[in-house]
């Protein structure tokens, strides 16, 4: 498909561009080093701390202990610790406990504890570091290599069928015919929907049963979708046919089912562009019509054969679900039911040859429904 | 020229940046550690004249064993007291022989602080001088010495 939708390409070595992760990477891995020599630290201490502890529980074993004594940085007296169950321990800002060797034991152990919990956090804060260092070094040799990335916006609802067009049905003459006349048919959409409303409202009982089945995908995410248009399957294009608008719409819708079931992608599409269709008229059958149209326009490429042939069916199911459609509506939005199919199908199949608004004009006259639309609006 | 300029003011830019500036933070920090070192055996001596004057024989200290945890300590001859003397050795000394050594080292201590000083003093020159070469070189004016005084 072309691009209907507005694409862009990114390399990705544009987003980052190689010098620059080089650097940040270099950034990570120092902060790494940085880290890496806390905790060395960190340790360090923990390993001074338990030795501290043993110390702490040996010395008590005797009376005293024949030492050299530190006389400032550079000189020694030999000399004895005594009172050696005695120690004096630093609590900090300067204050100072004397404790048993026990007590002492237990301070060093607390001590020892928080010093843990430290080192615990240092090592979760290295890995972070070392999984953002890992992000950028396969950024750089993603974004040497050249990989890019392609962005897409989501278009639902067609309002440029043109773009479309490059999907051509070819099979089906009135729908590939369509795709190509998108414009003039959005225009002409909005034409038809007040006269679809009026049928549908007329053949709604009847069609509803049918949408219902294929349009519940579609219609099923979409809420707002008007029951009828919901399924651009054939039983939408029943709802449609009830309002015998043209044979195109109902090719359109065909197709659009007959892509839809291809595809749900497309189904959701077909949703989309039905929603708008739906959000002009309202009414289910609109959109459902409006909806096969656009998914024509939106895929061409890929249904085309598809399209084709289930246009044709769609539009031979179209008569032949209509009376069976009534159950479908119930799904959608739509509450009326269509009740007068055998208008819509004879319109319908009138209008089967011509693919244009002059056939939903056509059938306008013959929807008698007009209170429907009346509720619905 | 312009261009030949420009990229001599930077030669001697990186220069200065890359080898003075570091240079002299070196000596500097080499200077501090003697300080310290002067400063140890200065409070030693101190200590050993008091013990000395006041005729200290026996003393209790706190010895720290590690992350500040003390434990008293009973000295009960003073008269001998073990001096550091480089290399991990310790020499046992009389207070008097004590304090001459460390007069002797203290000497020793104050003649490497003037060689440092020295060196800190040239690389400071050296650093002015390319400074000023600079300048020369762009062409501003001198800042200092500007002979002219009108009093």
């Amino acid at each position: 498909m072309e691009d209907t939708r507005r694409g862009t390409v990114t390399s990705l070595a544009s987003l980052f561009p190689v010098e620059e992760a080089q650097k940040a990477a270099n950034r990570v891995q120092d902060a790494i080093a940085e880290k890496r020599a806390e905790l060395d630290h960190l340790l360090r201490f923990v390993a001074d701390n338990n030795n501290l502890i043993n110390l702490v529980h040996k010395l008590p074993e005797e009376l005293s202990h024949e030492i050299m004594v530190p006389f400032g940085k550079a000189a020694f007296f030999p000399g004895r610790l005594i009172h050696t169950n005695e120690f004096l321990v630093l609590l900090g800002e300067g204050y100072y406990a004397e404790r048993t060797s026990k007590q002492t034991a237990e301070i060093l152990g607390r001590r020892g504890k928080a010093l843990d919990s430290q080192v615990d956090s240092l090592e979760a804060m290295i890995k972070d570091l070392q999984a953002e260092a890992n992000f950028f070094s396969q950024t750089i040799t993603e974004a040497a290599e050249g990989l890019v990335e392609i962005r897409e916006d989501y278009i639902e609802k067609d309002s440029h069928k043109e773009e479309i067009k490059s999907g051509p049905l070819k099979q089906h003459t009135s729908d590939l015919e369509k795709t190509e006349a998108d414009n003039e048919e959005y225009a002409r959409i909005v034409a038809r929907m007040d006269e679809l409303e009026k049928e549908e409202l007329a053949a709604e009982s009847g069609i509803d049963n049918e949408k219902d089945e294929q349009t519940t995908e579609d219609v099923g995410d979409i809420s707002y979708q008007r029951p009828v248009g919901s399924k651009p399957h054939n039983s939408e294009d029943f709802h449609k046919s009830t309002p015998p608008v043209d044979q195109a719409n109902n090719k359109s819708i065909a197709t659009g089912s007959a892509e839809k079931h291809d595809n749900p992608d497309i189904a959701d599409q077909l949703n989309f562009a039905s929603l708008d269709l739906q959000s002009n008229v309202g009414e289910g059958k609109n959109a459902a019509a409006k909806k096969v149209k656009f998914v024509d326009h939106r895929k061409p490429l890929t249904h085309h054969e598809e399209k084709t042939v289930k246009a044709t069916t769609a539009s031979k199911s179209e008569v032949q679900h209509q009376p069976s459609q009534p159950s479908f509506n119930s799904h959608k939005a739509f509450t009326g039911s269509i009740v007068e199919h055998t208008e819509n199908l004879k319109t319908l199949n009138g209008q089967s040859s011509s693919s244009t608004s002059s056939q939903v004009s056509g059938s306008r006259p013959s929807k008698p429904v007009s209170r429907f639309k009346m509720q619905r609006r | 020229m312009e261009s030949l300029t420009q990229h001599k003011v930077q030669r001697y830019e990186e220069f200065v940046d890359r080898r003075l500036k570091p240079d002299l933070q070196h000596a500097i920090d080499e200077r501090d550690k003697i300080f310290e070192q002067q400063k140890i055996f200065t409070d030693l001596r101190r200590n050993i004249e008091n013990l000395e004057k006041n005729s200290i024989t026996s003393l209790r200290t706190l010895v720290n064993l590690g992350s500040e945890v003390y434990l008293q300590a009973e000295v009960t001859n003073t008269q001998r007291i073990f001096v550091d003397v480089g290399l991990g050795f310790h020499v046992e000394f009389t207070w008097s022989e004590a304090l001459n050594y460390i007069q002797k080292r203290e000497e020793r201590i104050a003649k490497k602080i003037d060689e440092y000083n020295q060196l800190i003093a040239s690389i400071k020159a050296q650093i002015k001088l390319v400074l000023e070469g600079i300048r020369e070189l762009l062409q501003l004016p001198a800042e200092k010495s500007l002979p002219e005084r009108s009093f």
